[in-house]
């Protein structure tokens, strides 16, 4: 081989190179900013960290901090809703008996349901009907101001309907957000069931979410 | 003579209940059934498949029942993620076909109970149709319907319930 055959080759090769480089770490890049398919759907386009906020469970105050470190499962609601409080409830509980079965994500999630009814939801009550459905589950409400707080930074809306004319004081409907929320351990909010939900789903994708956001941290600081 | 008196009312009204089935023609439900809940709840759904066999729409209009001082017919509505409920006058079943109340759509309210529920309880219920016809039912209180459908896809355990 000639001379500057050697350098042409040499040249071509260090193009290859480069592109070939320039390729691994788009994908490795990508792979860091874009979630699987599957879960693409369950994810917010961009993790949102929450501030401060005060809800009042029967026995403690809940905020910021009693979202940091665990995976938890938001949902709003109020107990005379009979229907589809009750179903979303269950399901989610049967998904945390789903994943009782692992033993690293079982530690670190819990469930929280909102109240926006306290004027006849006590959280004393809110236990009794929270746990019923899961050990797991905290019941909180707050005055209206403080649901007012909360919904807004969870962009969620509920509308307390006006009474019915010859219906009693306490007779009257709500309207809510029947979405389950997941807010990650940093206190972002990370994901969302919207319904219908099933059990198995819930389970499967938190699963892969809880994946996702490990690995992506590792990643970053592996990279950057 | 007091516990003869009674066995007398009892057979009384079981004949009167069993000639009211009789005369039943349009009507039949299957599978009644109310969604458990922490016994302080105040509002309970009950759920069942209404059958209408006649050759008329069956208009249903108002229930009863001795647990509840308060029952009404409601749906519930979904716009977007965003549900409410909605109370329906009445709920029609056309000729022979059913209308299946389940969980998410409509449902029968439970209002102002009188008496704490468990899973297993016996809900009686009377159900009124505008053509005069009515219907003494029992709904059975349990915990959602899809743990039931996976206990029936695993066999039934919950043992045959005969009418």
């Amino acid at each position: 081989m000639s001379k500057s055959g050697k350098w042409k080759l040499a040249l071509l090769l260090a193009i290859a190179l480069t592109i070939t480089a320039f390729a691994a770490w788009k994908m490795s890049r990508d792979q860091v900013v874009r979630a699987p398919a599957d879960i693409e759907d369950y994810l917010f386009w961009q993790a949102r960290e929450l501030t401060e906020f005060k809800l009042s469970a029967a026995d403690k105050a809940v905020g910021l901090n009693g979202l940091k470190g665990k995976w938890s499962f938001i949902l709003f609601g109020y107990t005379y809703c009979p229907d589809v409080c009750p179903v979303t409830l269950s399901t989610l509980g049967r998904a945390f008996k789903i994943l009782e079965a692992n033993p690293d994500a079982a530690p670190e999630i819990q469930g929280i349901f909102i109240s926006v009814d306290p004027k006849r939801d006590t959280p004393q009550l809110l236990k009794e009907y929270a746990t019923y459905f899961n050990k797991k589950f905290t019941g909180v409400t707050g005055s209206t101001a403080e649901l007012d707080a909360f919904s807004r930074q969870m962009s969620v809306m509920y509308t307390i309907q006006a009474k019915e004319p010859g219906k009693a004081d306490d007779n009257y409907l709500v309207s809510h957000n029947s979405t389950i929320f997941v807010v990650d351990p940093q206190g972002r909010i990370y994901g969302r069931f919207p319904p219908p939900q099933t059990p198995e789903e819930i389970a499967e994708i938190f699963l892969k979410m809880r994946a996702f956001y490990n690995e992506t941290g590792k990643k970053r600081w592996g990279i950057f | 003579m007091g516990n003869f008196l009674k066995l007398i009312a009892f057979m009384a009204l079981s004949m009167a209940m069993l000639y009211a089935r009789a005369a039943d023609t349009g009507a039949e439900i299957l599978d009644p059934w109310v969604q458990a809940a922490p016994p302080s709840v105040k509002v309970l759904a009950a759920y069942m498949e209404i059958k209408n066999n006649g050759k008329k729409p069956l208009h249903l209009v108002s229930i009863t029942s001795s647990d509840f001082g308060q029952v009404e017919i409601h749906r519930s509505v979904m716009h977007g993620n965003m549900v409410h409920m909605e109370q329906q006058k009445e709920l029609v079943v056309p000729p022979n076909g059913s209308v299946t109340l389940k969980p998410g759509e409509s449902h029968l309210m439970l209002m102002k109970p009188r008496k704490t529920l468990n899973s297993g309880d016996k809900v009686p219920m009377v159900l009124f149709f505008k053509n005069g016809e009515k219907i003494s039912i029992a709904a059975t209180v349990r915990s959602g319907q899809a743990e039931e459908a996976s206990a029936r896809q695993h066999g039934d355990h919950s043992g045959h319930k005969g009418h």
